[in-house]
């Protein structure tokens, strides 16, 4: 998109008839990467879901059966861990868009050392590793934490610590993704032209006006950009909710891990893996889609 | 244009007080009380600034034997799998940049694959695999991970960097009879350069943080730094060794982002995201 400064382009520049080459030494020096790719992402996802789809039957061979999505789709705790983890994502995408929207829309159309401020300030989480993220949320918001100490400092009750609630994850997670929301929302703002919106007001409409009828309609694939990827990184985040989160619900990267690690139950785990990438398909594919017609252009 | 839309010089611009206001207190001062604990030596609930300021737990901190060598496995980690990455992603950038072959487009496009679908799904998908080839818990497993993590940057940043370079200087020095090999050196690498090592440097900082992969391939023989500050906050032995390691570790890797991002561009990264 314009308004991007990068100079990333996917599409090569037409080529010289000198520099073209016949033979494909190019595949030789790509080989390595892709070949990486194929044996640590396509086949590990092909292989999981045919693992989970045939099992080795009785009779020696291997038969087609649901046996374990069955199994996870009616034990209670499966479902439950399954039903925390979609709130959590839903939660997060809900107040990043709340909180990140207005922060983009501020920024797109203010000039200036403040707005220069609040953008380095929104970007900043991207700096900060989720772990030490983690230990910054058990010291402010943990029980007896600083805003315990700020509260009796001025005679108020201590808050209800979100630390091992469901809410933990979700505040953290919203944390950690406010930049890249900010960043592909100010991008996407970046289409729209201010003669657009210039035209608007003079005749007459009002900023929510401007808002729902130019704007909205204008960046509303990037926002669905931001979602997919918030949505994809948050469906199966690990760390924070594993420190953050309660020990049961977990949600499903906590989840997995001790299935596959604790329980050691590695055939139940990519059965949850699988149902993961269920959930998350659409997210997936549009966004792939996306930063493909991106690059693209 | 942009004038007429911004707020006027001379009016109070309050939302963007307010945002800054609610943006320091939310993202600012967690991190400056993670500072303040690292030098702290007694601060007991409910006083507002700590009884005693002090090193005492750096000292500690550091002579503690697991701390170091979760610190020399992750730079070696990290050394390992930037060298590897770098080795095997820049020839491969530049093919992608400079080189027409059969199916360019599609196999550029694969490097995304991995994040088309849930990161610890596709994890635990891998640890199944490597739990046959019996790579749990080993060194290489953790670099093979990890690996696959940095190809998306790797390529897709050289391959900008390749593709910016001036074709006309190069093309200028092949006519006084430069050989391509020299073309390249001294033409190409010189401009692709900052762009090139702001990508390396993205990987090696990404690479000591990465915690899923270590935590669910290396575990219990490969103890990483962040897997290590995970067992220290679970276990809440003592609450400077965290902040002190949050410090220590932070700052330098904050320093080395901010000069990635700062030639890379705010934009790149976005458009890298799918912005």
């Amino acid at each position: 998109m314009s308004a991007a400064g990068g100079a990333v382009q996917a599409q090569p520049e037409p080529l010289d008839e000198s520099e073209t080459r016949r033979r494909p030494y190019g595949l030789l020096l790509v080989a390595a990467p892709v070949l990486l790719v194929g044996w640590l992402v396509i086949w590990p996802i092909v292989s999981a879901v045919i693992r989970t789809l045939w099992q080795p039957a009785d009779d020696g061979g291997y038969e087609f059966t649901l046996e374990t999505y069955v199994f996870f789709f009616s034990d209670r705790y499966s479902l439950d861990n399954l039903t925390v983890t979609l709130w959590t994502t839903g939660m997060c995408a809900l107040f990043l868009l709340v909180i990140c929207l207005p922060i983009s829309l501020y920024l797109r159309f203010s000039v200036g050392r403040l707005p220069a401020y609040v953008q380095s300030l929104a970007i900043f989480p991207m700096f900060v590793p989720s772990i030490i993220l983690a230990y910054a949320f058990i010291r402010v918001l943990g029980p007896n934490g600083m805003v315990d100490i700020l509260l009796n400092a001025v005679g108020l009750p201590k808050i209800r610590t979100p630390y091992l609630t469901p809410w933990g994850p979700v505040i953290g997670l919203v944390w950690d993704n406010i930049p890249l929301t900010v960043l592909i929302l100010l991008s996407g703002l970046g289409n729209v032209s201010n003669q657009a919106i210039e035209a608007a007001r003079d005749v007459g409409a009002r900023w929510l006006q401007v808002l729902w009828y130019i704007i909205l309609p204008r960046i509303g694939n990037s926002i669905l950009v931001a979602l997919s990827f918030s949505v994809l990184g948050i469906f199966s985040s690990f760390t924070l909710p594993y420190v953050l989160g309660p020990a049961a619900p977990e949600m499903m990267g906590p989840f997995m891990q001790r299935t596959f690690r604790d329980v050691n139950d590695p055939q139940m785990a990519i059965t949850q893996a699988v149902i993961t990438f269920g959930f998350c398909i659409v997210f997936g594919l549009f966004y792939v889609r996306s930063v493909a017609r991106n690059r693209g252009k | 244009m942009a004038e007429t839309l911004t707020i006027p010089r001379g009016r109070i611009d309050f939302p963007g007080i307010g945002f800054a206001i609610v943006l320091s207190a939310v993202i600012i001062f967690p991190l400056i009380v993670v500072g303040t604990w690292a030098f702290t030596e007694v601060w007991r609930y409910p006083n507002v600034v700590p009884q005693q300021f002090g090193l005492r737990f750096w000292n500690q901190t550091l002579s503690r034997a697991d701390v170091w060598s979760a610190l020399t496995l992750s730079l070696q980690l990290s050394t390992v799998v930037t060298l590897l990455s770098a080795a095997i992603c820049l020839p491969a950038a530049y093919a992608f940049a400079r080189m027409t072959f059969p199916g360019r487009n599609v196999l550029f496009f694969s490097f995304l694959a991995g994040h088309a679908f849930p990161k610890f799904g596709l994890l635990v998908a891998i640890a199944a695999i490597f739990l046959q080839l019996n790579l749990i818990g080993t060194f290489w497993g953790v670099v093979l991970i990890q690996l696959v993590g940095t190809l998306l940057f790797m390529i897709w940043i050289p391959v900008a960097a390749f593709q910016s370079v001036d074709r006309r200087m190069e093309e200028a020095a092949r006519d006084v009879g430069a050989s391509p090999l020299r073309v390249f050196w001294s033409i190409t690498l010189p401009q692709a350069g900052p762009t090139i090592a702001a990508a390396v440097l993205l990987s090696f900082v990404g690479t000591f943080y990465e915690t899923e992969g270590a935590w669910l391939i290396g575990a219990p023989g490969i103890r990483t730094m962040p897997v290590l500050m995970i067992t220290f906050i679970n276990n809440q032995m003592v609450i400077q060794y965290g902040a002190v390691l949050s410090v220590l570790l932070w700052v330098p890797s904050f320093i080395a982002l901010l000069f990635a991002r700062r030639i890379i561009g705010g934009g790149a990264f976005a458009r890298g995201f799918g912005g």
